[in-house]
């Protein structure tokens, strides 16, 4: 028998093995044929990192299902995350770098909400300078929009350097929402002179547990002796919400210097050990933990 | 910096306005140049990324006008330390304008590429602000190997690794681009002579000296006072005094891996030369932050541990507390805000003298550890004699000063050191200047068991010391003294084992005073040695 | 009459750890009043503190099958016996000193040793006490962004990932950069193991607000009043942001799309296929969710990043166990070696742990040498890809990196 014959009877015999490469040429063709429906193109989206930057053509052919507008959202999205997946190794994504990123700023004003979040949320995380413009300029001019407040927020907390701290302390004192102005709040607290705003916030019962919960991490940050100041005022005021009293506790027990040393005395300890006793579930932990750590 | 160029707030469009204006007008290019300095008025309470849009289009104009010497070490400071994909593109872009390609010029580019390599974010030339949102763009390392494509025979050593890139996964572009890049360096001949690399950071003008009796005073700084690390107040006039200094500058906040961290991670390198060097105690090394309201004594000691720093009373970390602004005049520092955060910096590195004064300064481009050692020890060993008379009395007069302080203060120090520090000292000594003291007096049975008594109430007491200290060196030499003395009364007696004797009996009994606690010494990170192994693959 | 055990030949208290694989041991004489000859047989058994506790095993020799109990003759001169002491798989601790070995002369208790069968486990399966023990740990090391997590953060960024990705060297890299921090939060409390997320199932005790958070609608992560991590701190700013994506449910579904453990395993006998499971599940598992760890530069400001690649890693260490793939020296183990980009290669220090800054690797070394153990010597301070391979030291006992987890029983 000849080599061939041996060749090709063996290859009716036995099914060739699929290698993780063959699977996502497979997957990919699956994912970029828009005659395929979208479930069957979602599904085969998830074998396609591997194949993204294979060639230009493949890389093409995925961003072009991601930039148009006619294709169904969901197909997009599960694009739009093989790609994600993709850039994950570094190495191998160099070539589709620069494409990925023009793509995602050009869908960063996208029709569709949860596209333009995704693309922005990307680009934000990498301290883009588009994305950062973009949401600034929405927050200032509210119909220039391209997120809520509360999310562009979120994103431009990605980088210290992001030039929002004005108007977060403008959303502050105006909040669109209650959302909005707990990220706004924690925005700021990368902010040194904005130690007052939060030791405001902190002391004040009316205002929500999230919100006082933010305060009194930034006040950490920015500020731990007036913190740890705030926090034992708080847990030996049994007027106090629970909640805020659980967190002060967490906040002076899980530090791991000697700043709140000045603020722990008798008085304190006889309170927390009648929390531990006494309180609320989560004042129990708290009271516990903060305890333990001063061997009692 | 030029009054001609608007300092009022502009708008980005009117600067950009600006900009297009002063590239047209070749008289005026110097105004451009001068806009590169980090604390122009115009970056004033300007975002970083708003920041990056502006020097990136100064830097294209630049290239329109054609970058020169002045010029120069602007584009080579954004190969060299830039980490945004738009101004490496842009700097790389103007360095082909310049007029004198050198292979002095190439490792900059080559280090520009390793950095935004995975990075190579598309940026847009056409319009200020504008970003690249299709395929109608370029990148930094595109732009990079065009620049190594202008070198032409000036890049040849790079011939290797460009052949090595290109059988490595980049994009087809990138590959084209490195063909071309390729082509173009062989087709320009043999290998140019590559202008001396002293001679060319030399023309960069990024270090700086200042001969003894240039030097600025330090009359406004002062008084500035600092917190270092542990949260100890000084002042400058008390930090900064008695021996040379390396300051560098940087924050806690800065994400730019090239700039802060990697300063302080050399500056950790230059503390080992000085230990190396056996100038360790006579150089002293401080890092001041440009953001003290935000970098507290606690962040800076994580800071700069983290970095393998060691951090004592002479290496310190530092934070203004007060006078910040007055710092920023004296040292012209290379920086900007916006509220109280910085928005852009320069790398900047200083050399004090002994009073303080700045001797050298490194900015800009990277500068090499062992450059900087070497200037700090010039520092140190600046010799009088070869100044002029003027400043020769000047530091005559300060050094008398120093001196009278000195000695009064090496007084007083041995002082508190010998003084009986408790009562078991006291005892010590007694007994010691009564041995001493019976000697001289003549013989007398009587004396003979007080004799003998005192030496047993020295030996008791040092021993008592010996063993609160924990050292028992003086002990052994007390007995082995008092042992001496007993040899020395024994039969026509031995003088010379008496004065033996005595001085064993001296030397163990301040032995014993003037032990204390032990040193304590710095401990050594977990980065010590690291830098110094052989290169390790 | 009374012996002293030692467990990794130490006598450190923090050294009273081990796993699966065996750990040298030792035993002698302390007090040989009342032995009847020059040398006494003591019997090693355990016990343990309760059913759900640990449990170990024994052998004499390096190689062996393991005993329930085991008899050695101890020497009244005090020379020490050596043994060898493993978990049995299957009985993990729950608590530190959960487990004791008793030493007895016959009937008579002559000495004893409480130690952990310290294990990484399925988060989803942690009791109270365990998931509350590696919370407290891993907030202290945050420390409110002042402490030493700061470094674990900047080694994993935009600038440092051509070291750790898109290479063979991706899964070595990430078991030292775990191991790494798994020991510093052992340094804060030893009792501690990394937990693994175990993405290709639901995880409804993972993602509760005692534990990993849940998201409100803007995608910042909730905890409950007190929990430590509401003072979770990176990069300067407080807060963790995640949210599933496509309305998937953690606590009720797998990651939509990820790869099942079983095709994961199924990927190839060789390191070459094995290793395209970067894309997939692992890639997959970042991106199942909008926020900080759906992106490289950010992915590590999320504490959920670890327990995510524990399970990456877990799923290494049993592809290993399946296919023999412990001696990277053996084909099929690796891939490439030789010809790989920095940091990718079997002989190759891996940054940042090898201090090399600069050229081909980033311009800073953050975190410094890779932290020691009490227990073990491996991989040391400047590890390279190869000392990754051998975690449970079947090729070399010395090889052993002191981890092992709960569903990869020892080769």
């Amino acid at each position: 028998m000849t080599t061939k014959r041996k060749a090709a009877k063996s290859s009716k015999s036995s099914p060739k093995r699929k290698t993780p490469a063959r699977s996502a040429r497979t997957a990919f063709a699956m994912a970029t044929n828009s005659e395929k429906t979208p479930k069957q193109r979602i599904a085969a989206m998830s074998e396609v990192p591997l194949a993204v930057c294979e060639n230009d053509e493949n890389l093409q052919a995925i961003l072009n299902v991601l930039r148009n507008e006619a294709e169904p959202v969901p197909v997009r999205l599960a694009a739009l995350q093989s790609l994600q997946a993709a850039s994950f190794s570094v190495i191998s994504f160099q070539p589709c770098r620069a494409d990925y990123i023009a793509t995602l700023r050009k869908i960063a004003t996208d029709p569709d909400p949860e596209i333009r979040q995704r693309a922005l949320g990307i680009l934000a995380r990498d301290k883009d300078g588009f994305a950062q413009k973009k949401l600034i300029q929405g927050l200032q001019n509210p119909d220039q929009a391209l997120l809520p407040p509360e999310k562009a927020l979120q994103l431009l907390s990605n980088d210290v350097h992001a030039e929002a701290y004005a108007i977060a302390r403008e959303m502050v004192k105006n909040p669109p929402n209650e959302i909005a102005k707990q990220e706004a709040l924690r925005l700021l607290a990368a902010d040194a002179e904005s130690a007052p705003i939060f030791e405001k916030h902190l002391r004040d019962k009316e205002e929500t547990r999230e919100v006082r919960e933010i305060s009194a991490a930034a006040l950490q940050s920015i500020n731990p002796q007036k913190m740890h100041a705030e926090a034992r005022k708080i847990v030996l005021d049994k007027s106090d919400h629970d909640d805020i009293q659980a967190t002060s506790l967490t906040a002076l027990a899980t530090t791991s210097d000697d700043t709140e040393a000045a603020f722990i005395d008798e008085e304190l300890f006889k309170e927390v050990e009648r929390l531990r006793s006494k309180g609320s579930a989560n004042v129990k932990k708290s009271a516990r933990r903060f305890l333990s750590k001063f061997g009692r | 910096m030029s009054n001609a160029v608007s300092t009022r707030p502009q708008s980005e469009s009117e600067f950009a306005s600006m900009v297009d204006g002063l590239a047209l007008d070749p008289q005026r290019s110097g105004e451009l140049i001068a806009m590169l300095r980090e604390d122009h008025p115009v970056y004033e309470q300007r975002g970083t990324n708003t920041i990056v849009r502006m020097r990136g289009w100064i830097l294209l104009a630049l290239a329109q006008v054609g970058v020169t010497d002045d010029s120069l070490i602007f584009v080579l400071e954004e190969l060299d330390t830039g980490v945004d994909a738009y101004l490496v593109a842009a700097a790389a872009r103007a360095l082909r304008t310049y007029n004198q390609p050198s292979a002095a010029l190439v490792p900059f580019v080559m280090r520009a590429f390793n950095t935004v390599r995975y990075h190579d974010d598309p940026v847009s030339f056409d319009g200020y602000g504008d970003y690249a949102d299709s395929s109608n763009f370029t990148t930094p390392t595109r732009e990079l190997i065009k620049t190594l494509a202008w070198l032409g025979a000036h890049a040849r050593e790079v011939l290797p690794e460009l052949r090595s890139l290109r059988t490595q996964g980049l994009s087809k572009k990138i590959k084209d681009e490195i063909d071309l890049a390729i082509e173009a360096i062989e087709r320009d001949g043999p290998a140019v002579a590559a202008k001396d690399c002293c001679e060319f950071r030399g023309s960069l003008r990024d270090t700086l000296f200042w001969a003894l009796g240039s030097r600025s005073p330090t009359e406004t700084i002062k008084a500035v006072v600092f917190e270092d690390h542990k949260g100890e107040l000084i002042t400058f006039r008390d930090f900064f005094r008695d021996r040379p200094s390396i300051v560098a500058f940087f924050y806690t906040r800065c994400d730019n891996p090239l700039k802060c961290s990697l300063t302080i991670a050399k500056l950790a390198r230059i503390q080992k030369l000085l230990v190396e060097k056996g100038v360790a105690d006579r150089i002293q090394t401080a890092a001041i932050t440009y953001d003290p309201g935000f970098d507290s004594a606690r962040r800076l000691q994580t800071y700069g541990k983290d970095r393998g720093l060691e951090l004592s009373s002479q290496h310190r970390m530092l934070r203004a507390t007060e006078g910040m602004d007055l710092l920023s005049r004296h040292f012209n520092l290379g920086v900007n805000f916006i509220e109280s955060l910085v928005s852009r910096h320069r790398l900047e590195l200083y050399i004090l003298d002994a009073q303080g004064r700045i001797a050298a300064s490194f900015e800009r481009i990277h500068w090499e550890e062992q450059q900087v050692v070497e200037k700090a020890i010039e520092v140190l060993n600046e010799k009088v004699a070869d100044q002029t008379p003027a400043v020769q009395e000047q530091i005559a007069r300060k050094d008398k000063r120093a001196r009278t302080a000195g000695v009064m203060g090496a007084i007083a120090s041995l002082g508190v050191a010998f003084f009986p520090k408790c009562p078991i000292c006291w005892a010590g000594y007694l007994s010691m200047l009564g041995i001493a003291g019976l000697d001289q007096i003549p013989y007398s049975p009587w004396l003979q068991p007080v004799f003998v008594g005192m030496i047993f109430l020295n030996l008791l007491s040092v021993w008592l010391r010996s063993r609160l200290t924990g050292g028992m060196i003086g002990f052994y030499l007390v007995s082995v003294g008092a042992a001496a003395i007993m040899v020395s009364r024994i039969g026509h007696g031995s003088k010379a084992a008496g004065l033996a004797g005595f001085a064993l009996t001296l030397a163990g009994s301040l032995l014993s005073t003037l032990r204390s606690a032990g040193p304590r010494f710095p401990f050594q990170g977990k980065w010590s040695n690291l830098f110094f192994q052989p290169p390790v693959r | 009459m009374n012996v002293e055990l030692e467990i990794n030949n130490s006598a450190s208290a923090d050294a009273r750890f081990v796993s699966w694989a065996p750990s040298p041991c030792r035993i002698r004489m302390t007090n040989p009043a009342g032995a009847p000859g020059p040398q006494v047989n003591v019997t090693l058994t355990c016990v343990s503190a309760s059913a759900s506790a640990g449990l170990v095993v024994f052998r004499r020799n390096p190689t062996g099958a393991f005993s329930s109990s085991i008899t050695l003759p101890v020497p009244v001169s005090g020379a020490t016996v050596p043994f060898f002491v493993a978990g049995r798989f299957g009985r993990p601790s729950v608590n530190n000193n959960d487990v004791k070995i008793e030493a007895r002369a016959g009937t008579t208790l002559i000495g004893g040793i409480k130690l952990m069968v310290r294990i990484r486990k399925d988060a989803n399966s942690l009791t109270a006490a365990e998931r509350d023990r590696f919370v407290n740990a891993f907030a202290k090391l945050n420390n409110q962004g002042a402490g030493r997590f700061v470094d674990f953060r900047n080694m994993h960024t935009l600038v440092s990932s051509p070291q750790a990705h898109g290479a063979p060297g991706f899964l070595p890299w990430h078991r030292a950069y775990l191991l790494d921090l798994e020991r510093e939060l052992q340094a804060i409390d030893p009792s501690v193991a990394l937990p693994y997320w175990r993405f290709d199932k639901p995880a409804p005790r993972l993602f509760t607000r005692d534990f990993m958070g849940v998201s409100n609608a803007v995608g910042r992560v909730q905890f409950t009043a007190g929990h430590p991590f509401i003072f979770w701190t990176t990069d300067g700013v407080q807060g963790i942001n995640r949210i599933p994506l496509n309305n998937w449910a953690p606590t009720t579904q797998a990651a939509p799309g990820a790869r099942t453990e079983a095709a994961t395993l199924a990927l190839g006998a060789q390191f070459s296929g094995f290793r395209t499971m970067e894309g997939n599940p692992h890639g997959t598992a970042h991106t199942v969710w909008d926020g900080s760890i759906s992106d490289i530069p950010t992915a590590a400001k999320d504490p959920l990043f670890f327990l995510l690649h524990c399970n990456v890693d877990r799923l290494w260490a049993k592809w290993q166990r399946q296919n023999a793939r412990f001696n990277p020296a053996q084909a099929g183990s690796f891939s490439g070696s030789g010809s790989n980009p920095i940091g990718h290669n079997l002989p190759d220090t891996m940054w940042p742990w090898n201090g090399i800054t600069g050229g081909s690797r980033p311009p800073t070394a953050p975190g410094g040498a890779l932290a020691g153990s009490p227990c073990v010597n491996a991989p040391g301070a400047q590890p390279m890809v190869r000392d990754t391979f051998d975690f449970q030291g079947s090729v070399s006992a010395g090889s052993r990196l002191g981890f092992d987890y709960d569903d990869v029983a020892l080769a």
